[in-house]
């Protein structure tokens, strides 16, 4: 499987959403990382067909996705950022009305729809209306939607969005075991999601990819060091002015400091491996506010 | 496809609204029938009237009676005398009196004494009369500007071309049937807009639009389903309200009279439609089946362009009481008689005179609207499947 994006751009009257992508990707799990806006549900859309581009084109195996149509959605398997669904239908009912869209066989339909209830931990409400489920429940039965048609090409919006720790770590082992032999383009803002399940890390800032590559790629692109340096309170005002700020926790002894900067930042500073989550402060954490804040 | 039309036609009787709609639709149903029943009424010799059941069955008997009379030794002697004697035990029954009132007073004038005057020698030209008023008024100076002479012809040989003598008997059942036929109908298509423009608005309503677009059939079979949902849904609820209506009212008042030409009576003396109760029942209906269709399909358009439900659901409410407002305006009227709402209401159309030339023909706007809105309708579906089919998710 090959999806190539080709210039691909989508412009709303002036805002431009997505900027000249160019991307090839193969089977494996993608992680697309960008803040709200960067521009990645616009292009999960048009990889879904559910946007045409302004300019540019999507190729499937060489083919424009627009041009195949049903045969590309056939091959396609989407759960979107806000899951809808129809409120008075069962589980049950809800995956066989989706599997009759993606043109799946009554027969198979039906062999399908209990493999994944079962494989999404939803076989005692299986029967239960599906405005009745939980958050984390909707967005299994969501998965279990997108994986009806058995699809060699999965968009996930933001899949984990809103859901506890233990559903996000449940969800994220499931997706991790859907994605083999198939290409898995996951969008989240939840860096960590993407750290433990990416094969490779797309970063998409003002409708542009920017970076990407492995986790250790990318982070080795990042040319600043991250320190880790314990501060008092009264210096953290004029810190957070001058260098970028990954974290800070306070205790008795003053404030635990993580920052971004190609020079020590203070005397106590200690040199310590970046992560991802440091690289996307690195690229997206603009300074904003106002010039007193600490925060 | 019948799985996901299943699913479709799920979704609309599913919703709790939905479900309140149809109670609504039964309510009224039986409120309409009721008014219905109710309209036939009879009063006996000592002045007391009786409405529904009793007075259907009273009619009946009376007319059982009057036609037992007219089989009557006296009432088939040569002797006037004896003649008389026959007609002083007949009951008078208020549609024939009616329809002497019609023939015997103006064109526009109903003079409600006027058969008490009526003698033997102008009886003879009972049928004539009809014909004579109509041609007298269109060459009224007011008319005569109005209908062009080959206009005039046409409704004074569509007058000549009815069957007379009358077939008459008691045809209550019918009368009372199609008089709040328009009714039902206009209720039906107005009520039954709320469950159907949903159908595609929904989609994007409950965000469940990525899904179904993204699907292999999402921007075909899938949209067709809909569709055909849609026309189930119009079908079964308009036919099966249809049948209950008349069901109900025909099982009460009877079915008698089916074949008696519409123009006995007071309501339709005038028309120039030459046709019988049952036709005009079918005519009705089939009219009302058409424009319920027409405009619940051109809601559903409305609903996929906009995605709004609220905008889909005003379309119904325009189409039937915009009319009302524009009727004042004279140069509209043969604009009017062509809206949609007079499909709704082929019974009340067929009494209007609205007169229309398709090169050298001259055709009522009852046959003009079935043919021009039956060619609409077979538009809507594909224009339909092709608005909804571009949707972007934005």
């Amino acid at each position: 499987m090959k999806l190539e994006l080709d210039n691909l751009t989508k412009e709303f009257g002036r805002f431009v959403a997505a900027d000249h992508i160019n991307l090839t990707m193969t089977n494996g799990v993608y992680g697309l990382l960008g803040v709200n806006g960067a521009g990645k549900t616009t292009l999960m859309r048009m990889l879904c067909t559910l946007l045409k581009p302004t300019d540019g084109n999507i190729y499937c195996n060489g083919k424009d996705i627009f041009k195949m149509d049903g045969e590309y959605r056939n091959l396609l398997g989407y759960l979107p950022q806000d899951f809808g669904f129809y409120p008075e239908f069962t589980v049950k009912d809800y995956l066989f009305y989706i599997a009759a869209i993606k043109g799946v066989r009554p027969a198979v339909a039906r062999k399908r729809t209990n493999e994944l209830i079962f494989k999404v931990g939803l076989t005692k409400v299986a029967d239960r209306k599906m405005k009745k489920l939980s958050g984390g429940m909707k967005r299994r039965a969501g998965i279990a939607q997108a994986m009806l048609n058995n699809p060699e090409i999965l968009i996930l919006d933001e899949p984990t969005a809103g859901l506890d720790p233990n559903e996000r770590i449940r969800f994220r082992n499931l997706i991790s075991e859907l994605s083999e032999e198939r290409l898995v383009l996951l969008s989240t803002h939840i860096v960590s999601d993407i750290e433990y399940i990416a094969n490779e890390i797309l970063m998409m800032k003002d409708g542009a990819i920017v970076n990407k590559g492995t986790l250790d790629e990318i982070i080795s692109t990042m040319p600043e060091k991250v320190w880790n340096c314990l501060v008092p309170q009264q210096a953290v005002s004029s810190i957070t002015k001058r260098y970028k700020v990954s974290n800070m926790k306070s205790d008795n002894h003053g404030v635990y400091l993580r920052i971004i900067s190609t020079e020590k930042p203070c005397e106590t500073a200690e040199c310590v491996s970046p992560s991802l989550e440091d690289v996307f402060l690195y690229y997206f954490g603009e300074k904003v506010g106002d010039d007193n804040d600490v925060l | 496809m019948m799985i996901m039309t299943y699913f479709e036609l799920k979704k609309i009787f599913s919703k709790p609204v939905n479900k309140i709609i149809f109670i609504i639709l039964a309510v009224t149903l039986c409120v309409v029938s009721y008014f219905a029943i109710v309209s036939v009424g009879y009063v006996d010799e000592n002045g007391s009237t009786t409405t529904g059941i009793a007075a259907a069955s009273a009619l009946r008997k009376v007319l059982e009676k009057n036609a037992f009379i007219n089989n009557s030794e006296e009432y088939l002697s040569k002797d006037v005398t004896e003649n008389n004697k026959a007609y002083s035990k007949k009951q008078g029954f208020s549609d024939i009196r009616d329809m002497i009132n019609r023939a015997y007073g103006g064109f526009q004038s109903y003079n409600y004494y006027r058969a008490d005057s009526v003698t033997q020698e102008e009886i003879s030209s009972f049928y004539d009369r009809r014909t004579a008023n109509l041609a007298e008024w269109l060459h009224s100076d007011e008319q005569k500007q109005r209908y062009s002479k080959q206009e005039q012809q046409f409704l004074i040989a569509q007058y000549e071309k009815l069957e007379t003598p009358f077939y008459y008997e008691y045809a209550d059942g019918w009368k009372a049937l199609l008089e709040y036929a328009p009714t039902i109908i206009m209720l039906l298509v107005l009520i039954t807009a709320f469950p159907i423009s949903g159908i595609f608005s929904d989609e994007i309503q409950l965000k469940a639009d990525s899904i179904f677009f993204s699907a292999k059939s999402g921007r075909n079979k899938a949209i067709a389903a809909k569709i055909k949902a849609g026309f189930i849904a119009v079908t079964s609820i308009y036919w099966l309200t249809i049948m209950l209506y008349s069901g109900m009212v025909l099982a009460v008042l009877g079915i008698g009279g089916a074949d008696c030409a519409i123009q006995n009576g007071f309501s339709n003396w005038k028309s120039f439609y030459n046709i019988t109760y049952l036709q005009d029942y079918l005519l009705t209906v089939s009219g009302g089946y058409l424009g319920n269709l027409f405009i619940l399909f051109l809601s559903m358009l409305v609903s996929a362009k906009t995605h709004s439900k609220a905008l889909a659901v005003t379309i119904p409410f325009m189409l039937l009481f915009m009319p009302s407002f524009l009727s004042g305006i004279s140069v509209l009227s043969e604009v009017l008689g062509l809206l949609p709402d007079q499909l709704l209401q082929v019974c009340t159309a067929i009494k209007t005179f609205n007169l229309y030339q398709i090169g050298n023909k001259i055709v009522g706007a009852v046959p003009i609207i079935l043919i021009m809105y039956f060619i609409l309708f077979c538009i809507l579906p594909p224009v339909l499947y092709q608005v909804y089919r571009k949707t972007e998710i934005k």
